[in-house]
């Protein structure tokens, strides 16, 4: 936890801004440059700046180890679920559900941009964990104390 | 003998793979393999395919879907290989 006045304001001020960009280039990632890993990446530094700045209780009570463990999980398993629904009507010509949208527009695409935002929970969940457990040596410090 | 055993089957392993390096084509060649049809088949159909005007995500997220999803599952196994290592308490079930 960092004691610093000066760091915590302007901690508070940035965050937002961060995580908004992250989540900017997780959904535009099949219309600019970026995508799941890159978007995946900076909202995991958000994370990680939040917890070093505020203190692992703090973040603890907001964001629960178990919760992002499972969504983690969760992520994995739906990209491989619809994906392999993707791959699995193409091969046996079905008529595709959603189509590819118009070319440019933010609901274009396929499953690409879901596909997108799965693969960056897993990333920013994933790295914010192994941040933590470098720096602390255990992620559950709220949940221990009970 | 475990060692010579292993050191056997490393070398043969080794051998294995240096065959590929003499089939390999000369750097710069314009007969190489990867000059093929797949690379302008990405760039002329990959928007009609799959509706996204940037190819890269076109590439990776729909004709290379599964090396991204295992690309993911790399980064959790190595989450959940650095947890093993690293963690200090235990899980609910061990308490």
């Amino acid at each position: 936890m960092m004691k610093s006045s000066i760091v915590r304001h302007i901690t508070s001020l940035l965050l937002p801004f961060v995580q908004i960009f992250g989540i900017y280039i997780m959904l535009f990632g099949h219309l600019s440059p970026g995508g799941g890993f890159a978007g995946g990446s900076i909202l995991g530094a958000s994370l990680i700046l939040f917890r070093f700045i505020y203190g692992s209780e703090a973040t603890d009570a907001k964001f629960k180890a178990t919760y992002m463990m499972r969504l983690a999980l969760v992520s994995l398993m739906m990209y491989g679920l619809i994906k392999g629904y993707v791959f699995v009507s193409a091969f046996l010509g079905w008529h595709s559900v959603i189509g590819t949208g118009t070319p440019g527009t933010l609901l274009s695409g396929g499953f690409i941009m879901p596909l997108n935002v799965l693969v960056g929970l897993v990333v920013a969940i994933t790295f914010y964990f192994i941040a933590v457990l470098f720096e602390e040596g255990d992620f559950n410090n709220a949940n221990t104390r009970q | 003998m475990k060692a010579l055993l292993a050191s056997i089957l490393t070398l043969t392993f080794i051998g294995f793979l240096l065959l590929a390096i003499v089939e390999m084509p000369a750097v710069g060649s314009d007969s190489s393999i990867m000059h093929n049809v797949v690379m302008d088949k990405y760039i002329e159909d990959a928007m009609t395919d799959t509706g996204a005007i940037n190819i890269v995500s076109a590439i990776i997220l729909d004709y290379r879907a599964f090396d991204t999803f295992v690309e993911a599952s790399v980064i959790f196994t190595a989450l959940i290989c650095i947890m093993i290592v690293l963690k200090r308490s235990g899980s609910h079930d061990e308490k």
